[in-house]
């Protein structure tokens, strides 16, 4: 009852605080956000399509860009338009196909398309889809002027010949296999990055949040506390179920909001709420440790962030492991953030179990038990001598 | 029937020794002082006592309850009022009373009342709802012993509770301990205030260097250090007559005149003054004014300890 009364107090503070709120809560829910969206799977790239004349032909190009399910196409009636969408992002490449495109065909000609791209390594990726339909144009063209040379048809007709061939069945076809396992498999946007920001903002929250418990040593309220008729043990018990509370509230929050609001899937329930209980109580215990070897809060909520930003940078929170070098892969597992990864990544890529990753539950309670019992060892010899 | 009972507390931080050997008891309904200056052993001496800090020696019991850090039975007999505020900024008063009633175990249905009641001794009960940290320093401070008073101890420790607060606030805190004084409660009360330890305690310990020099009423303190009162006289005519009166009474140890005053340091100057003004009168030298001395615990201070207490 009198731990419980700490642990709420410690929660009441905690929503008292307007910028606790946004780093908690908003922070960690728009960088998630963020990251999805610049780097997270699922993304349709937009090509901005301006036919300038009327010709069927033409069109027929732009029709077949727009067939591709690769991009998504817009049309544009002004060339000038589309090329300051270019360049401000809102399209990620144009193409301009001119006003003589059908004549100069027609007539036997080499008629240009102008592609248009930003200067990055994407727009040369999607120049090869464009390239393609301009390829796939040019056969037809082709084969139609040989029928018309021989002959046996007029250009246009011709040309109509030759696309029902080309549409048809037959011809050769690239079907393309991959080994090894998948690095991300079949995953939705922001499933890579959820569960990384989790992690990373639990133990920063967590780590931060020591300054509060310095605070509440420093004005003395730690003493009164053990002034009272309260166990050391039961305002221990309190202090570490404020710090556990309030590692939980975020982390549920992130995984529902994120479920919610951008359909993170977090894979086995039961595992996912293992992992998090597991996290919350290694932060709980990190922060314990931190506000009982600082005496200053300033200086530990600074330090605080500090080692936060780097155990997630060294742990994976911030780069997927799947990209470090097998050294720093070993490195990064000294790091409870590593073996959170690693259980995540089994649940939400490979539908993987509790029983799937026990490794890692066994592993994070081992990080749980000894920083819990360092933190609250430290802390009640700082309480009472 | 004593309410507080401690003997040879010790405690030692590495090579300091910050209190060594103290001990002392505090009747129900008695304020008992520990004057000293600042770093003397108060705060160490009551942390003991609070069962805050582990004492090298010694044993404090409370109400007849042992007092350690590893027993908590007692300290629900105890109110303790860190020099510290200690209280939380951004909770409001009523928040933070509700919370450490909690930790003194008050019931749920007795503690909503109770804090309504420590809001109206305290004079915060209209600003009850609004977070300490909008509070004046003395509002903090009148919290800050509210809390203490919580739960009604049989003893209600105060460490230098008017440290840092104005002349206003400093005069409503020692008239609470006064009445708390008077309604039963045993209070130990730490200053570096000789004028807070003589007006409000019974009994007062002087404390240096972690060690009770003297212990003891005010007037015992004084007569242990053969401290003497002081009168000075006004007197119409010849003052040099009256000291040839008055040389003959034993109870005068030094007599010295000016031109229209006498100075007369005597052992209990209200048993020895009526003489003196007998004398004056046969002497037939008028008297226009009287001032006692007596001397305060500053001088015991300093002549226990060869230095005075400082701020």
């Amino acid at each position: 009852m009198k731990a419980w009364a700490i642990t709420t107090t410690n929660i009441k503070r905690l929503v008292r605080d307007p910028s606790t709120i946004f780093f908690v809560f908003v922070f960690p829910m728009l960088l998630i956000l963020v990251l999805g969206a610049s780097f997270g799977g699922g993304f349709t790239p937009k090509v901005g399509v301006h036919v300038a004349g009327d010709g069927v032909y033409a069109q027929g190009f732009a029709d077949q860009i727009d067939a591709n399910e690769e991009f998504e196409s817009i049309d544009y009636s002004d060339s000038g338009a589309l090329l300051e969408d270019v360049e401000r992002g809102i399209v990620q490449m144009g193409v301009i196909i001119p006003a003589n495109y059908d004549d100069t065909l027609a007539s036997g000609g080499t008629a240009t398309v102008e592609y248009v791209g930003r200067l990055d390594q994407s727009s040369v990726q999607y120049r090869a889809s464009i390239e393609a339909v301009a390829t796939d144009q040019s056969a037809v063209f082709g084969a139609a002027r040989i029928v018309e040379g021989e002959g046996l048809a007029d250009f246009d007709s011709a040309v109509t010949a030759a696309q029902l061939v080309a549409s048809g069945p037959g011809g050769s076809e690239v079907v393309v296999s991959t080994t090894g396992e998948a690095l991300f498999g079949d995953i939705g946007q922001f499933d890579l990055g959820a569960p990384s920001n989790l992690i990373l903002f639990v133990f920063l929250t967590s780590l931060a949040g020591s300054a509060a418990l310095i605070q509440t040593r420093r004005l003395g309220v730690s003493r009164r506390m053990v002034s009272t008729p309260t166990s050391i043990g039961q305002i221990l018990l309190g202090e570490t179920g404020g710090r556990f509370a309030v590692a939980m509230i975020q982390g549920l929050f992130i995984m529902v909001g994120s479920a919610v609001a951008f359909d993170v899937k977090w894979g086995n329930l039961l595992g996912a709420g293992v992992l998090l209980v597991l996290i919350a109580l290694i932060g709980a215990g990190a922060g314990m440790l931190m506000g009982a070897l600082f005496d200053n809060d300033e200086q530990a909520g600074s330090m605080g962030v500090f080692i936060g930003l780097g155990l997630a940078a060294l742990g994976g929170a911030m780069f997927p492991l799947e990209v470090f070098p097998d050294t720093m892969v070993k490195v990064a597992h000294i790091t409870p953030h590593a073996w959170a990864i690693d259980g995540f990544a089994e649940l939400i890529r490979h539908g993987g179990t509790l029983a799937s990753i026990a490794t890692e539950v066994l592993v994070l309670m081992g990080f749980a038990v000894v920083l819990l019992v360092l933190g609250t060892w430290r802390l009640r010899a700082k309480l009472t001598h | 029937m004593n309410v507080l009972e401690c003997e040879g507390l010790a405690k030692a931080f590495d090579e300091l020794v910050a209190v060594d050997d103290v001990g002392f008891h505090i009747a129900a309904g008695e304020t008992y002082g520990l004057l000293g200056p600042n770093g003397a052993g108060k705060t160490t001496t009551i942390s003991m006592i609070s069962g805050i800090l582990e004492s090298d020696a010694g044993k404090v019991t409370v109400a007849g309850k042992e007092i350690t850090t590893r027993t908590t039975d007692g300290n629900a007999e105890i109110g303790y009022v860190p020099q510290d505020i200690a209280i939380y900024p951004d909770l409001t008063a009523r928040e933070n009373l509700r919370f450490f009633g909690k930790l003194y175990g008050i019931p749920k249905a007795s503690l909503g009342p109770r804090v309504d009641e420590v809001l109206e001794v305290i004079g915060l009960s209209d600003r009850g709802d609004d977070r300490t940290e909008e509070y004046s320093g003395g509002m903090k401070r009148r919290l800050n012993i509210g809390i203490g008073l919580l739960h009604e101890p049989s003893l209600l420790i105060l460490d230098e509770p008017t440290v840092g607060v104005d002349p206003q606030s400093r005069n409503s805190i020692l008239e609470s301990v006064e009445l708390l004084g008077q309604s039963g409660t045993a209070v130990l009360y730490t200053t570096h205030y000789m004028e807070e330890a003589e007006r409000l305690c019974d009994r007062v310990a002087i404390i240096d260097g972690g060690k009770i020099r003297a212990e003891g009423t005010r007037r015992e303190l004084v007569e242990l250090v053969g401290q003497r009162d002081t009168i000075n006289l006004g007197v119409i005519g010849s003052a040099y007559r009256l000291v040839e009166a008055l040389e003959s009474m034993p109870e005068i140890h030094k007599i010295t005149a000016a031109d229209a005053s006498v100075e007369i340091l005597v052992d209990g100057a209200s048993s020895v003054l009526p003489r003196i003004l007998e004398v004056a009168q046969q002497s037939e030298v008028g008297v226009s004014g009287v001032e006692v001395v007596e001397p305060n615990l500053e001088s015991v201070f300093l002549h226990l300890t060869g230095k005075a207490l400082r701020d």
